[in-house]
């Protein structure tokens, strides 16, 4: 008990209250009066002492006595009984305390005010609650009119209920979601990825969400792609590709007889691309040898002097995504003439159709007169005579000469010039056999068209004009195949070396897959 | 003080264990099905042990368990709820307006929290090494009566100097008027002081016997205010960090509860 009595210099006049809201407006210049304000910052200063009455035995009006702590005043109370010593009022200051409670709730009061005027106005509603910017897919003039179309809502309420409606309806959508607020069991024991009631509304457009391939187990859409992530949809991360397709005990054992490999990483357990695995060949029935046109000693320079190389046979397509198809007017012509005639250069023949090829042989002699007409030769008839008969006399008969252009695979025809060329070339047109397949059907030729394979990967993303950079044979081993059938992929090693965190290029699933299904017509 | 050791031992293992474990969960992140529920709901679990701090220290006669306690938890929970934001967020920043608001306010009440904890960490022990105890609620009083004195030193009937009263009314005045310097202060810097008591030191070149006790009587007096600003000053620091940090407590947790009303009534459960 004793500990709790003042200590023996304790100044009972200028005591401090710390913990009371209000001081005594005196209390700077050190005069605090001992009442001090009360709780609510009210003056309580009356006077130094509250006189008392005494009235002695005998005595009728008595008299007052001061009761002034520390002894009584010189003066003395006044004859009414009140002190003549009043202390003078003051305007009590309110502590830090007070100030900072005011603070605290100028800060709720501020909060509210401004979610309540923000929530209660639609548009800045919508604005200020959105988590971030929706993809262009789920925005812009488009996507509305496509949910007009299917009747929904041109704002948040397309996909979310509660954005159809105001705070009030907010609120209630939020107590009936499922799962619920307080349903703690239901959300550490979900099932994970598994579909969740905002896919209802990714399903109004993308029915039947069988957008992953091979049709997928129902896997919630928002667990690969997260919306309100900016302008483009977020890409879907390897984290999510491997929730499947790096757990065997979600990815069934074998599809199509063949064990399903697990892969977590590119560079490490991305299984061998299949057309090597497989052994698959290219379709293609046209006899190219890339080893020969790249490093064949026999081929001559180009018009200009430059040497074959890759890029005058293969040009990238206006996105510089894929090469564009070779054609032999603008890629092969120029060594490979269609001149059928050793003394008439002027003569070739039609290329893209044995109809027209076998036509063309059939008009000889009318495009021997034509020729004749431009070359001013004054006896035609004669002309045409004489160059049929000269090949008559080199192939025999016009039947033989037929035969032998579709089906001749003769590589020792005559060198010439041709054309602008550096160097000679197998200017003799050796048969159509000679690059193409030709097959006898009924005593008619026919040529196999060749099979340009534009994407080898269809579910693969690439891009040449990324790669600029990088030779084409560090990739494609072209200096090596011989034979069309060659598939001139790299091996998935090759991709390894750059793509990979040793080579510091992105090695994410998403970097070269797209795993959405294919529209039934690319199927 | 072998005491506050084992506090501190226990509380930077229990920290950094929550933290390992905290970024260990994190990496599963995607095989937790509604991860982000999951770390939401531990950090509102987490705000909310930390703001019944300020309800516990309200109510000091309730058993709760000893206040210093409570600030240790408070000190490393609010370092754990940190790392617990940063996971919420997937250490992305947010976008939306209302997420942005959000994330600041959690920022700006943690990090006036850490500046806090800086401040009662390095402030009391400034205070100990320049003069005795001074009561805060006090200073006023002191101050005035400092000012007084210097007054009557200065334009008291006996002054009779009219270079100190000229000094006074020119430079003590207005430095006895009222706190100063309270930047320079919090900075340790003393170069306003010193000027003042170089100039209150030139004037001995012009006084005589008797003013030259007044001018040493008022640098001491300098001296003192400048203690009491001083006093005043990191004082006022160690309790103005909580103007920023508890109400903004408030708003934070009225955001809160809009954001969770918001989550659950736009998610409908996606991730």
């Amino acid at each position: 008990m004793s500990e709790q009595l003042p200590a023996p210099d304790f100044d009972a006049q200028n005591y401090a209250r710390p913990n009371q809201n209000w001081i005594c407006g005196h209390a700077c210049e050190g005069n605090a009066c001992r009442p001090g304000p009360d709780q609510k910052g009210n003056c309580c200063a009356t006077a130094e002492c509250k006189p008392v009455l005494k009235i002695k035995p005998g005595e009728t009006k008595g008299r007052w006595v001061c009761t002034r702590t520390g002894g009584e005043c010189e003066s003395g109370p006044l004859p009414d009984g009140s002190c003549c010593n009043p202390i003078p009022k003051c305007s009590p200051v309110p502590t830090l305390r007070v100030w900072r409670g005011r603070v605290t709730l100028a800060v709720i009061a501020a909060a509210c005010a401004v979610l309540l005027v923000v929530l209660g106005n639609p548009p800045w509603r919508n604005n200020f609650i959105s988590p971030g910017i929706v993809s262009s897919p789920h925005s812009g003039a488009a996507f509305a009119a496509l949910a007009l179309t299917n009747r929904l809502n041109q704002s948040c309420g397309a996909c979310h209920v509660a954005g159809n409606s105001g705070p009030n309806e907010m609120v209630s959508v939020a107590l009936h979601a499922e799962p619920g607020i307080l349903d703690l069991k239901k959300l550490v024991f979900a099932k994970a990825a598994g579909p969740t009631a905002i896919d209802e509304a990714c399903l109004k457009c993308h029915a039947g969400k069988n957008v992953h391939q091979p049709d997928a187990p129902q896997i919630s859409c928002s667990f690969c792609h997260v919306e309100h992530q900016g302008i483009k949809i977020a890409a879907t991360m390897d984290a999510n590709c491997n929730f499947c397709h790096g757990n065997a005990a979600k990815m069934p054992a074998a599809i199509g007889g063949k064990p399903f490999a697990l892969v977590h990483h590119f560079a490490d357990d991305h299984p061998q691309f299949r057309f090597l695995t497989e052994k698959l060949r290219d379709p293609d029935t046209l006899k190219f040898n890339h080893a020969l046109h790249l490093t064949g000693t026999t081929i001559p320079n180009l018009p200009g002097g430059s040497k074959l190389d890759c890029v005058f046979c293969h040009s990238p397509d206006a996105a510089g995504a894929f090469m564009k198809p070779v054609a032999f007017e603008k890629n092969c012509r120029v060594c490979h003439s269609l001149q059928f005639d050793p003394a008439t250069p002027e003569l070739q023949l039609p290329h893209g159709s044995a109809e027209f090829v076998s036509a063309y042989l059939r008009s000889l002699p009318k495009q021997y007169l034509d020729l004749a007409a431009k070359q001013n030769v004054a006896d035609g008839n004669n002309f045409v005579q004489q160059k049929l008969a000269d090949l008559r006399t080199q192939f025999g008969s016009g039947e033989d000469l037929e035969k032998r252009i579709f089906f001749s695979t003769a590589t020792t025809a005559p060198e010439i010039n041709v054309g602008n060329v550096s160097g000679v070339t197998r200017a003799i047109f050796p048969g159509c056999a000679y690059c193409h397949e030709v097959k006898s059907i009924g005593g008619l030729p026919e040529i196999t068209k060749p099979i340009q394979t534009e994407h080898w990967l269809v579910q693969a993303k690439f891009n040449h004009a990324a790669h600029a950079n990088i030779a084409c044979t560090q990739c494609h081993d072209a200096v090596h195949s011989k034979d069309t059938a060659d598939i001139l992929l790299p091996p998935k090693e090759t991709c390894v070396t750059c793509h990979s965190p040793r080579g510091g290029v992105a090695d994410t699933c998403a970097e070269c897959h797209t795993y959405h299904k294919l529209p039934v017509a690319a199927q | 003080m072998k005491r506050f050791r084992r506090q501190l031992a226990f509380g930077l293992f229990a920290l950094i264990a929550a933290t390992v474990g905290a970024l260990w969960l994190n990496g599963k992140s995607n095989t937790l099905p509604n991860y982000a529920y999951l770390t939401g709901w531990a950090l509102l679990a987490g705000m909310f042990v930390l703001t019944i701090y300020n309800v516990r220290k309200k109510l000091p006669f309730l058993p709760l368990g000893k206040s210093e306690t409570w600030l240790q938890i408070h000190i490393y929970l609010g370092f754990f709820t940190t790392l617990l934001f940063l996971i919420h967020l997937n250490f992305r920043a947010p976008h939306g307006w209302f997420e942005v608001v959000l994330a600041w306010l959690f920022v700006l009440v943690s990090g006036s929290g850490m500046v806090g904890l800086f401040f009662s960490r390095v402030l009391p022990r400034r205070l100990a090494t320049r003069g005795g105890e001074v009561i805060f609620e006090k200073i006023p009083a002191l101050r005035h009566a400092l000012k007084t004195e210097v007054e009557k030193l200065s334009l008291g009937a006996d002054a009779k100097s009219l270079v100190i009263a000229e000094f006074y009314t020119k430079r003590l005045a207005p430095f006895f008027s009222g706190p100063k310097n309270f930047w320079n202060h919090l900075a340790e810097s003393r170069r306003e002081v010193s000027a003042l008591l170089a100039e209150l030191e030139d004037l001995r070149r012009f006084a005589n016997d008797m003013e030259k006790e007044k001018i040493e009587r008022l640098g001491a007096l300098v001296r003192q205010k400048d203690g009491l600003d001083y006093h005043r000053a990191l004082q006022l620091a160690l309790r103005l960090w909580l103007f920023v940090h508890i109400p903004l407590t408030y708003g934070l947790l009225i955001f809160t509860a809009l954001h969770i009303i918001l989550v659950f009534g736009f998610s409908g459960g996606a991730r």
